[in-house]
């Protein structure tokens, strides 16, 4: 409710509906964009918001539609809903409640590339954002909206959606892409990048949900509004999702530069059961772990979380309170990356599982010491030297994990145990 | 084209690249090894075995070489630490699973694998994991069997099937590290050039089951020959037992054994290919071949042979030669010295036999005799005419039946036995491994081949035999 691009209104059974999102002054921007603006200057206005990618590696989203050639024939827009990072519920709930607003957004960005045909590939595990999404397409088409010669412009746009099989790197725009066009799901080479060839071999843009749904408001407010957020050299809002040991798990929308030790201790409530803060995984679960003394200090803008030797990533706080043991919560992670690895390049298709294999014995008492040396050596050879990111994503944990609690693996190799047995106590 | 190159630096040489080509593809050129699994230069860039990587200057991350085009003063270091260490991990990663079984390997001695283990591998392993096991000796097709264990998954195959053969016939499924090649129908791999993918499979995944088992292949030795399967005459290599391994086994025929018949690799006939034809020539040289003359009939010594045959072809009142398809040009440039009016015609050896390709959009061709434009261009294209007369005729090649007419027959042939070739006289010679010449394919492409054997004792060369019947 106290949002500025997103949580502007209070949910009810209705609030996703294309009345509702009209009532809240919704598809102005559209109408706007398409009366007011030639592409081009849509596209300036995007760049002068300074709105970053929301998915995860914040690219400047006016650039990105900047390296799609003026003179392409066919531009192809894809909506990434593939939400796979543990952590991340910030789009699914963008699509549960404000459909409309992401459909509004798809639509400016593709006037703006002059695509004819938009897509938004969603995961094949949501179910009422699926529901919700397929809803508020059909009433858009039913008020023109989508289709041909939208409100009269004679701006024309379809947008299909397309469902996952359920694969966490087909969030990966190039292996989105090739799941797209019906293929596996494995990450392309890059150069060349999808701006120049992507989906069906045409210059594409794979954009998040949350970008490309705060277009609108950049619209309507201008950009100079949405660059006077949050902090100057990323501005604007993001949604935060708090997860883990706190006392209100939940998504909260928040400018860029908040401090996170506020965001966990003042809006999610604290930590569970009162108990202390141990750690905090700031922006989904591959992103270098910050211990409670690392986070005092840091503010939810990517400057600010580089210095610390993280990440703002995709926005999901993990929360760890004391009491947790990290050598089975790092396997928890690892099993994850040794199962959705794609298994098309050697160093991660051999090295997640490896990890995973290695920790696996560590939790079973079998672990020695020149297991863990190799557990600090394998990310070292997997981190930057695959075809995507998801080998960084999942080497990322192991190195920092090792680094900042390696004294609790130590422990468990030589005691066969963790030092923290048993649950974690209301 | 252009003339205008690109500079590069690769280890301190200043290369020059062509515009277009990748790092991996200049340093090939210029002899600077990049170690490379998945690369093959006739297929597309898959860049997933990552072993490649190399060092930019200004660039943070090792990139992959194959993948990474020239630009100009680029700076590439492949010998610095980093880029040893990435290898290193590479090389680690990969033998994880793999269950270094090079001892019963038959791609042991011409692995890839093995080879970049020992020039950039780590000394010893730090894995103490029980390995993955997978799938071993499996059919994939009537002639290849898959082990999934050693497959690095390098996607050489899958590329192959669906980019040269067109046959789509493989794919890789399942994710991760349990994901493994497979037809698509499981069990029947029978594109017409399934046998490739042993000959660009890095490692020992992927096994011709014809050889499986056969002989190790530091014991063999290639000579360079040419196919005699189709007019394409396609370069192959064929292995027989090296002169040193030929003194361990005296009094064996294991001496005079063609093990198995590879590709070598032409850029102008047939590049890296070969179809399952060309791969299966030493099993078509090994048919029962006609070792001593035949005198109508009976089994007779050369000289005897050769009498009989000049006195049929001196007492004859018009006679006619066919010239094979087979020949090799120097040997129809002696018939063609010694003729003297006497009519010639020409024909196909072979043709086509059932359930075989007849032509494809690749190598295969309708035509099924290596020479047959060597032929045409000395002799022209006239067919045997059964309404000319001919009493005798000099028949050189293989036949199905008595040249229609014909008082007397000289049969000059390869195999056969006494039933088949109801000939007056047969006279035996010798096949294309037995002697050196040259062929010249559809495109009048000339290739040639070395001789691989001696002659078996009762057989002749063509040459020497037309040589005798005209002096």
């Amino acid at each position: 409710m106290n949002g500025t691009v997103f949580q502007t209104f209070p949910i009810t059974a209705t609030s996703h509906t294309l009345g509702e999102y009209r009532a809240r002054g919704g598809y102005a921007g559209l109408g706007q964009a398409l009366r007011e603006w030639t592409p081009a200057q849509v596209g300036e206005r995007a760049k002068a918001s300074g709105l970053q990618g929301r998915g995860g590696a914040g690219f400047m989203t006016g650039l990105k539609w900047e390296f799609v050639s003026k003179d392409a024939p066919v531009v192809y827009l894809c909506c990434n809903i593939d939400e796979g990072e543990p952590g991340t519920f910030k789009d699914r709930w963008i699509l549960e409640h404000s459909p409309h607003q992401l459909i509004e957004g798809m639509l400016i960005a593709s006037y703006a590339l002059r695509v004819r045909h938009a897509f938004a590939y969603i995961r094949g595990e949501f179910d009422l954002p699926l529901r919700r999404l397929e809803a508020a397409l059909q009433e858009a088409y039913a008020a023109g909206l989508v289709g041909e010669n939208i409100l009269g412009s004679g701006f024309s746009c379809d947008i299909v959606v397309h469902r996952g099989a359920g694969a966490y790197v087909c969030g990966e725009e190039s292996s989105l892409i090739n799941s797209l066009e019906g293929k596996k799901g494995f990450p392309r080479n890059k150069p060349p990048f999808p701006a120049v060839r992507g989906l069906y071999q045409k210059p594409t843009v794979v954009n998040n949900v949350e970008t490309l749904a705060t277009v609108p408001w950049i619209m309507v407010h201008g950009p100079e509004a949405y660059a006077a957020i949050g902090v100057k050299k990323s501005p604007g809002t993001r949604l935060f999702g708090v997860s883990g040991h706190v006392e209100r798990p939940g998504l909260f929308e928040r400018p860029t530069g908040y401090p996170l030790a506020q965001l966990i201790h003042e809006d999610a409530g604290g930590i569970l059961g009162g108990r202390k803060l141990k750690a905090v995984i700031p922006g989904g679960s591959s992103t270098p772990i910050l211990t409670a003394a690392e986070i005092e200090t840091v503010t939810l803008d990517p400057e600010s979380m580089t210095r610390a030797g993280s990440m703002v990533g995709s926005g999901a706080v993990i929360v760890i309170a004391e009491g947790t043991c990290m050598v089975r919560l790092l396997q928890v992670l690892s099993r994850f990356y040794a199962h959705e690895s794609c298994g098309q390049c050697t160093p991660c298709r051999e090295g997640t599982d490896w990890m995973n294999r290695i920790l696996e014995r560590v939790i079973a008492g079998q672990g020695t010491p020149a297991d863990l040396a190799t557990l600090r050596r394998l990310p070292t050879g997997i981190q930057g030297n695959t075809v995507c990111a998801l080998g960084d994503a999942a080497s990322m944990p192991v190195a920092s994990f090792m680094k900042k609690f390696g004294e609790e693996f130590e422990h468990y190799v030589t005691h066969g145990r963790s030092v923290h047995d048993g649950r974690l106590a209301p | 084209m252009s003339t205008s190159t690109i500079k590069v630096t690769i280890d301190q040489h200043e290369i020059e690249a062509r515009p277009g080509e990748t790092v991996l593809q200049v340093a090939r050129r210029h002899g600077i090894d990049i170690p490379h699994f998945c690369y093959h230069d006739k297929l597309s860039i898959s860049g997933n075995c990552r072993i490649c990587l190399v060092k930019v200057n200004g660039l943070p991350k090792l990139q992959p070489a194959c993948n990474l085009g020239c630009a100009p003063n680029m700076v590439i270091e492949t010998a610095v630490e980093q880029v040893q260490q990435a290898r290193e991990n590479v090389l680690q990663f990969l033998l994880v699973n793999h269950p270094v079984d090079c001892g019963i390997c038959d791609k042991a001695g011409e692995c890839r694998l093995q080879d970049y283990q020992h020039l950039y591998g780590p000394k010893q392993s730090i894995a103490r994991d029980p390995k993955h096991h997978k799938r071993k000796l499996y059919d994939l097709g009537p002639r290849i069997t898959l082990d999934n264990e050693r497959c690095i998954l390098c996607s050489r195959c899958v590329r192959f099937t669906r980019e040269i053969s067109g046959s789509n016939a493989l794919g890789i499924v399942e994710r991760g590290n349990h994901s493994y090649v497979e037809a698509e129908v499981p069990g029947r791999f029978d594109d017409p050039y399934s046998d490739n993918v042993t000959e660009i499979c890095p490692t020992g995944a992927l096994l011709s089951k014809d050889f499986l088992y056969k002989c190790r292949v530091w014991f063999l030795q290639p000579v360079r020959s040419v196919c005699t399967g189709c007019a394409r005459g396609c370069s192959i290599k064929v292995w027989r037992r090296s002169a040193v391994r030929q003194q361990h086994m005296p009094g064996t025929d294991s001496a005079h054994v063609a093990y198995r018949t590879t590709v070598f690799e032409n850029a102008e006939i047939n590049g890296p290919w070969l179809c399952n034809k060309g791969y299966d020539q030493h099993k078509w040289m090994a048919r029962e071949r006609l070792l001593e003359p035949l005198v109508r009939g009976r089994a007779g010594t050369v000289a005897e042979a050769l009498a009989e045959a000049k006195r049929l072809l001196e007492s004859a009142r018009n006679p006619a030669v066919l010239v094979s398809s087979h020949a090799s040009n120097e040997e129809l440039d002696v018939l063609q010295s010694l003729l003297g009016g006497v009519a010639v015609y020409v024909h196909r050896d072979w043709l086509p036999v059932e359930g075989e390709v007849v032509e494809d959009h690749l190598l295969i061709r309708a035509d099924k005799n290596p020479n047959r434009a060597g032929v045409v261009a000395r002799f022209g294209e006239r067919e045997f005419d059964a309404t000319a007369g001919h009493d005798v005729v000099l028949a050189w090649g293989e036949f199905a039946g008595a040249p229609p007419g014909a008082a007397h027959w000289i049969h000059l042939s390869l195999f056969g036995t006494p039933a088949e070739v109801p000939a007056t006289v047969v006279i035996p010679v010798s096949n294309t491994w037995e002697r050196r010449g040259t062929f010249t394919n559809f495109e009048g492409k000339l290739n040639a081949f070395e001789q691989v054997f001696e002659r078996p004792a009762g057989v002749q060369h063509a040459a020497d035999v037309l040589r005798s019947l005209a002096s």
